[in-house]
């Protein structure tokens, strides 16, 4: 990519490179559809520790939807989106370079054999993020650096942990880890729980530390922000997956109690991962900004994925694992859709649009299903896996966590209709009149999409054969699948059934209305607005302050306590630094020998 | 203000030799009346009489009757007082956006002959100058009683048939709009397109166009046509799309 991306052909190159990569993933298929682990013939010493690169059932989903996100991104920007990215000065090249980079440096972070090599590529992944992040400049800038000085902190955390684990045992690699598992004492695995997780979780975006996320994505010019939403942020819970479930194990996490509570870790988890979708999915409802309420939500699905993981059990998990090829197909059609409705009317305000439906009805439709799937509602993949997450929580009987779940796809579900309400439908602004649908090197990823979610909506069984070899690769248990869902003594899920009883539902709608007589097309200026006499330039297309009622409701809840808490943890260190600064600058360095003479007295003595 | 007397012509029946040909009809026509959305255009006083008529004490909808919030959707125009000039345009503008078969109830005395504000030079005092009021529920104000007595009377008239003022709106449209334009002046007009609607009902006779709808013809700005085009791709340069 360095090379060729000069060249104008540079995306669809890289698009060509991307779907190569995919095929050897298919190739790949089949052996660890065995239960095999392909080891790469690549091994590095460093410092005696064996550093090593590796694909089973859990690196190769995250991959295929790495690819596959990849793929579709570069695809996006290989035509129109980017002539006219270029055209605006923005760098295309460094775009294209960045996507590549982020794809190939997460693919080295998913291969990785060990935790030195987990932390490498986890480093590489940092690095990567922010380069694409920073291409737009400005208000990205802010973001992304808000976004590494995350990531750094987190990173840090890990390092921490790793050292912990690396001096009980001796080495870095999976198996040691798992055998000196059992010899650590609880507060010791407190620690690493503490120490892994803050770290995984900043990636992840998980509650308290959500915040750099939504910025830092949506920021980040079209194809990048869609694959940033995709799948970036799953890196964080891959790592999860690894450490928590694989290395430490569930049942580890059980036993950690949580002193003067009657929870335990794991339960902590699971409250981390419903705040964090209650709480990032009312953000969302508030934006006002296309980009960035895709962004919040990406904050917030996060806790479905993690809620579901972390429940443990074959329905639960299988929710959890499907939630991220889904909703990396939600956001990655409705990213999409949002910068297509940007290429062609310039902007992403909420209140500045409206009505674009008639222009652009085939980026309406790719919202639509989008939206239809990341509130998870049938016959949309969304709805498969959020259901496997209800149902095992009805099963585990967690009525408040499954409350707390409820109340997140209510937001959801509001928040989304008010995304494709105030883009597509109602009135058509004077100044869009002449607006198109968007080209055809956009609109394919978006068709490619939008039939894969209906696809494995329908046909769930397509994605789950894969979430089984991921279940028995990490040690959880196997959710037993069919085509349609899965089959339980408890209630089973159909979605053959479930689609065709809608679409027969459908149907009979579609009978009464086309059997019902002549119908009338009236102009949409003829329009009841409690008897006034409309013209284009009346705006009776509510969008301003929408769910008015509702957000007087819930305003007071909006304290912006995280904000806060950030900050104040910002001006601590500031204080600290300035303190530090006053002791440099003392002019008393006799004192400073003294100590120092005093301190390596004591040392040499003792 | 021209008095022309309004004679509500008997529609033309069209004898059928089959004896079961009326059976549809029948049914269409009891099912119309047992369903009814009403859109209550609430003027004056006489709204204050809805809502126990409407409510658990009369409660309306056991016949069927139940609120609807857009025209599109209702078969009842409930006028419930006087109409200010300024009003009419509103609900002469609501009635045409309605779907057929509608039906107009006119409550209260003011909507009979102008009631208490017969002296005013800002009421229309007869509404059915410029609507075909099917139906008037006379009082200052009825009585919930009154009203549902009504809309019973409006259900057998549906039943029977009877009930046809829409009809008559398209039959003798010039007439009502030369009403229409004497209060509102030469340049009045509503989006809705009456005489096609007429021709589209099949009910467009001699008294559909005359004068006044040619004047309004004269006079009409119709709305910017709604072009739905269709095209992915295209040229990049065109106006209104360039800027990000």
């Amino acid at each position: 990519m360095l090379v060729l991306g000069r060249f104008s052909y540079a995306g669809k190159v890289a698009t060509v490179f991307y779907g190569g990569q995919l095929l050897f993933l298919a190739k790949m298929a089949d052996r660890i559809a065995d239960g095999a682990i392909v080891t790469f013939s690549l091994q590095v010493e460093l410092f005696g520790l064996q550093m090593s690169w590796r694909f089973d059932a859990l690196s190769w989903f995250f991959a295929v939807i790495t690819l596959g996100a990849g793929l579709l991104s570069s695809w996006y920007a290989s035509g129109k989106w980017g002539e006219r990215f270029r055209r605006r000065g923005g760098n295309l090249w460094l775009l294209h370079v960045a996507l590549a980079a982020n794809v190939f440096s997460m693919l080295i972070l998913l291969g990785s054999g060990d935790l030195l090599a987990l932390f490498i590529g986890w480093e590489l992944v940092s690095w990567a993020s922010f380069l694409l992040m920073t291409v737009a400049g400005g208000r990205a800038i802010q973001a992304a650096m808000r976004y590494i000085t995350y990531a750094m902190s987190g990173a840090m955390a890990i390092l921490a942990g790793i050292v912990l684990l690396w001096s009980h045992a001796g080495g870095l690699q999976y198996a040691q880890i798992i055998d000196v598992m059992p010899q650590l004492s609880q507060a010791q695995v407190w620690l690493l729980v503490a120490l892994f997780g803050s770290g995984f979780a900043v990636k992840m975006g998980l509650l308290p530390l959500h915040l750099w996320q939504a910025a830092a994505y949506a920021e980040t010019p079209g194809p990048g922000a869609a694959f940033f939403g995709a799948i970036s942020a799953r890196m964080g819970l891959y790592a999860i997956i690894l450490v928590l479930v694989q290395l430490i194990g569930l049942a580890r996490l059980s036993e950690l109690t949580i002193p003067f509570t009657f929870l335990d870790m794991r339960d902590l988890w699971a409250w981390i991962a419903v705040l964090t979708i209650i709480l990032p999915t009312y953000t969302a409802l508030r934006q006002t900004d296309a980009r960035y309420l895709l962004a919040w939500h990406g904050i917030g699905q996060g806790g479905y994925m993690l809620l579901g993981v972390v429940l443990g059990d074959a329905l639960g998990s299988a929710g959890g694992l499907l939630h991220v090829f889904n909703y990396a197909t939600n956001q990655a059609v409705l990213f999409f859709a949002v910068f297509a409705v940007m290429f062609r009317t310039g902007t992403a305000d909420l209140n500045k649009l409206g009505g674009l439906i008639t222009r652009m009805p085939i980026s309406f439709f790719a919202m639509l299903v989008g939206i239809i799937g990341l509130a998870g509602l049938p016959p949309m993949n969304g709805f498969v896996s959020k259901w496997f997450v209800y149902r095992s929580l009805m099963i585990e009987g967690e009525p408040l966590l499954f409350l707390g779940a409820i109340i997140g796809t209510l937001g959801t579900i509001l928040s989304v209709y008010k995304l494709i309400h105030n883009t597509f439908l109602g009135q058509l602004r004077v100044e869009h009149v002449e607006v198109r649908e968007a080209p055809w090197s956009m609109v394919a990823p978006m068709i490619i999409l939008m039939l894969l979610i209906f696809a494995t909506g329908v046909a769930p069984g397509l994605v789950l054969d894969w979430v089984a070899l991921v279940q028995s690769a990490v040690g959880l248990p196997v959710v037993e699948n069919t085509l349609g869902g899965v089959e339980l003594a408890s209630g089973s899920l159909d979605m053959l059934w479930v689609v065709g009883v809608l679409f027969a539902g459908f149907g009979i709608g579609a009978l009464l209305f086309y059997s019902g007589g002549r119908t009338r097309q009236v102009h949409q200026l003829d329009n009841y607005a409690g008897g006034h006499f409309l013209t284009a330039e009346t705006r009776y297309h509510y969008s301003d302050n929408f769910y008015a009622g509702l957000m007087h409701l819930i305003r007071p809840w909006y304290r912006g306590s995280f904000v806060w808490l950030e900050s104040t943890l910002g001006s601590l260190l500031g204080i600290a630094a300035s303190l530090m600064q006053r002791l440099y600058g003392a002019r008393h360095p006799s004192i400073y020998l003294l100590v120092t003479v005093v301190a390596t007295l004591t040392w040499v003595l003792l | 203000m021209k008095e022309i007397d309004n004679p509500i012509e008997a529609p033309v029946d069209q004898s059928r030799t089959n004896p079961l040909a009326r059976v549809f009809d029948e049914l269409v026509r009891f099912c119309r009346s047992r369903s009814m959305f009403m859109l209550h255009y609430c003027t004056g006083c006489g709204a204050i009489e809805l809502p126990p008529a409407m409510t658990s004490r009369f409660d309306m909808e056991r016949l069927g009757i139940q609120p609807m919030v857009t025209p599109r959707q209702a078969d009842i125009l409930l006028i419930t007082g006087y109409v200010s000039i300024k009003t009419l345009k509103r609900v002469i503008l609501t009635y045409e956006q309605m779907g057929s078969p509608k039906y107009v109830i006119g409550i209260c005395s003011c909507t009979v002959n102008g009631g208490m504000y017969w002296q005013s030079y800002a009421t229309a005092k007869q509404l059915d100058q410029y609507l075909p009021v099917d139906l008037y529920i006379a009082g200052c104000m009825p009585r919930p009683e009154a009203v549902l007595e009504g809309m019973r009377k409006l259900m057998d008239r549906i039943r029977s048939g009877e009930a046809d003022g829409w009809k008559d709106y398209y039959r003798r449209y010039d007439w009502y709009l030369g009403n229409q334009q004497h209060l509102f002046g030469d340049d009045w007009q509503t989006p809705a397109d009456v005489i096609g609607e007429a021709s589209h009902y099949d009910l467009a006779e001699p008294g559909t166009e005359g004068e006044h709808t040619r004047l309004l013809q004269q006079c009409q700005k119709p709305l910017e046509p709604q072009q739905t085009f269709f095209q992915i791709g295209g040229s990049l340069e065109k106006k209104g799309e360039s800027h990000e």
